[in-house]
């Protein structure tokens, strides 16, 4: 026999079997530790996975992973040659101009003209959009933007414009720079319908060069949006952007900073959620002071024996501290393992929150390791009252107990 | 020495100006009725418990003064124990349970030969790998005498070793005791209050109502103090 069986081994086998021989007290508090593990999981996949999902819409359909703008609203900087700049990176995947207006829309609908007012018009460009943007996707029937006199109808607006169909023809009045209405037809080539209406679907798209004629604007962008094949390099590029145009009054963020942006009021849910889920986990240390407590009452004249044989107070509470131990270990592994199940159930059938929007579902190791070593120490420090409760029992005492 | 539990009209003199001393080798029953004191009495010898009064000297050894954690070295190393029930560990095999006083020791030579030896010499070679629940009360009685000698303590203390053993065993555990004690000159002090089992003894210690008499009551008396 070695150090390790003399010192440790000893109390490391009495703990097991004393945890091992009362096989309900040890469910009962590996349950609870597991129990506490698996919220935390299961608000991680949801929550962060909503989040996660709301940032890949907004970065897929609206500002890929760095959106370009100016401080004067309008880029008047040729979009080939703001392209051509951003394309020559290689992190740079593709990058798409855009502008935005408002517009009065209507159409005639058996006989009857229905009018739409205030609905947000995106022009595209439709070769380079379908390389930096999944909107084309979208397009639950017909086709994409594809020509001058195309447009494609959020499914919101086809709705509210009486069932807009493809085919239809819509008049779009967009009113210019100078103040002027300028009213073109349009001929409806899709209906844009993303899950859990994150893209265009309360959105009119059409062909870049036909708002800018509308808008007056010639040659001006309202934005760019640039995708990365690594959008770890985001802020890298954006910098390395605002660095070569010092003189122009150019505006970039990367997706992380609009999504800060746009959805601090989420964050903060989440870390509400995490808290309630550590919450969750104290009450399972709860659960292992009361089963603890339990163990070491069902074992008072074990206690007062191995005393009354020369076992010091602090054998006596490394002995249940190891039972904390194995219930934190266990419970860990457990509630990891049953975790990480349900993150892989979530993210392989594309669990979709409220049935629509597909949640991003991903592993955070970090996050992972973390709860599993939190709930493991919050197991231990659950341990200590009862160990502690255990090395106070007098051996005289302990041996009377039947 | 004199243990005294409770206070003002509640306070019992469980042992009343006890002083007595064992030599070494020495096989001492303490006999007494129930109630008498005579656990009590093994109590102080075995720290389990502290005397109100007086001094306890074991191997020279003040042992009123000694702390928590070095009483507990000194139950390891200096004493061994019997109890009524045999209380084995009943997570632990028989064999596990008579090494746990040389592993609390942390002392490790040869502690599992050793062991082994001090089961056969009890008779329960074939039983070590048992758990300590599954084995009869004689059986596990001879396992709390080979875990009481594991460690060559100075003195055996005995709580009603046969208290809870038909009288065949009873009788099997007494020999079994005498024949250690002997072998290995061992002192033995037994709490008991079945005289006959013992027989012929080195010395007896009658305790009655707190104070201790030598030899057995009514026929000799002596009182200690």
């Amino acid at each position: 026999m070695d150090y390790f069986t003399i010192f440790v081994e000893y109390r490391l086998r009495l703990a097991k079997r004393m945890l091992f021989n009362k096989k309900g007290s040890l469910i009962g508090a590996v349950l609870a530790v597991t129990i506490g593990i698996l919220v935390i999981h299961v608000n991680f996949v949801i929550f962060q996975g909503l989040f996660d999902a709301i940032v890949r819409d907004i970065s897929n359909y609206r500002n890929g992973d760095i959106l370009v703008t100016d401080e004067a609203d309008y880029i008047d900087k040729s979009d080939l040659s703001v392209v051509n700049w951003f394309e020559r990176i290689p992190y740079v995947e593709a990058a798409t101009p855009r502008l935005s207006s408002t517009a009065e829309i209507n159409m005639t609908k058996n006989g009857k003209l229905i009018e739409e007012t205030r609905i947000p018009i995106v022009g595209i460009d439709p070769y380079r959009d379908i390389r930096a943007s999944t909107v084309h996707e979208t397009v639950a029937e017909g086709s994409y933007v594809f020509a001058r006199n195309s447009i494609v109808l959020g499914s919101n607006v086809a709705r509210d414009l009486g069932g807009a169909e493809v085919g239809d023809s819509v008049k779009v009045l967009v009113v210019d720079r100078n103040g002027e209405d300028q009213i073109r037809r349009f001929t409806v080539t899709g209906i844009a319908q993303s899950p859990g209406g994150q893209g265009f679907d309360y959105t009119a798209v059409v062909h870049i060069d036909t708002l800018r004629d509308m808008m007056k604007r010639d040659g001006e962008t309202g934005s760019f949006m640039i995708k990365l094949n690594d959008p770890s390099k985001a802020l890298e590029v954006k910098e390395f952007f605002l660095r070569s145009f010092p003189n122009d009054d150019f505006l970039a963020e990367t997706i992380e900073e609009s999504a800060e942006e746009q959805l601090a009021g989420f964050r903060s849910g989440i870390a509400m959620i995490n808290m309630i889920g550590y919450f969750g986990m104290m009450s399972s240390a709860f659960a292992i002071v009361t089963i603890q407590m339990m163990l070491v009452n069902g074992k008072t004249r074990e206690i007062g024996v191995m005393r009354s044989i020369g076992a010091k107070r602090k054998d006596i509470l490394i002995i249940f501290i190891f039972q904390g131990m194995i219930i934190g270990a266990i419970g860990a592994g457990v509630g990891t393992a049953a975790g990480l199940g349900y993150t892989f159930y979530a993210k392989e059938t594309k669990m979709s929150f409220n049935n629509s929007l597909p949640l991003e579902v991903s592993y955070n190791w970090e996050k992972i390791i973390q709860t599993a070593l939190t709930s493991f120490v919050l197991a231990i420090i659950a341990s200590l009252y009862p160990s502690y409760r255990a090395t106070k029992l007098l051996p005289v005492e302990a041996m009377r107990t039947v | 020495m004199s243990k005294i539990y409770g206070q003002g009209e509640n306070q019992v003199n469980a042992l009343d100006n006890v002083t007595f001393s064992i030599e070494k080798g020495e096989f001492v029953l303490i006999v007494g009725s129930s109630g008498s004191g005579k656990s009590t009495l093994l109590n102080m010898i075995g720290l389990l418990d502290r005397p109100t009064y007086g001094k306890i000297f074991i191997d020279g050894t003040d042992t009123t003064k000694l702390d928590d954690n070095k009483i507990s070295s000194f139950r390891n190393n200096k004493l061994g124990f019997i109890f009524q029930f045999s209380n084995l560990l009943s997570d632990l095999t028989v064999l596990e349970n008579v090494l746990l006083p040389r592993q609390i020791a942390r002392t490790n030579n040869s502690a599992e030969e050793d062991a082994k030896k001090l089961l056969n010499a009890v008779g329960l070679e074939n039983q070590m790998n048992k758990r300590a629940n599954k084995i009869s009360g004689g059986q596990a009685q001879r396992a709390a005498i080979a875990r009481g000698l594991i460690n060559s303590p100075s003195i055996v203390l005995a709580d009603e070793p046969t208290g809870n053993l038909d009288s065949v065993t009873s009788e099997k555990i007494v020999q079994l005791m005498k024949t250690m004690a002997k072998e290995l000159n061992q002192t033995f002090i037994v709490v008991t209050h079945d005289r006959q089992h013992f027989g012929d003894v080195d010395r007896v210690i009658t305790i009655k109502d707190g104070h201790a008499f030598e030899g057995d009551l009514p026929s000799e008396v002596g009182v200690l103090v």
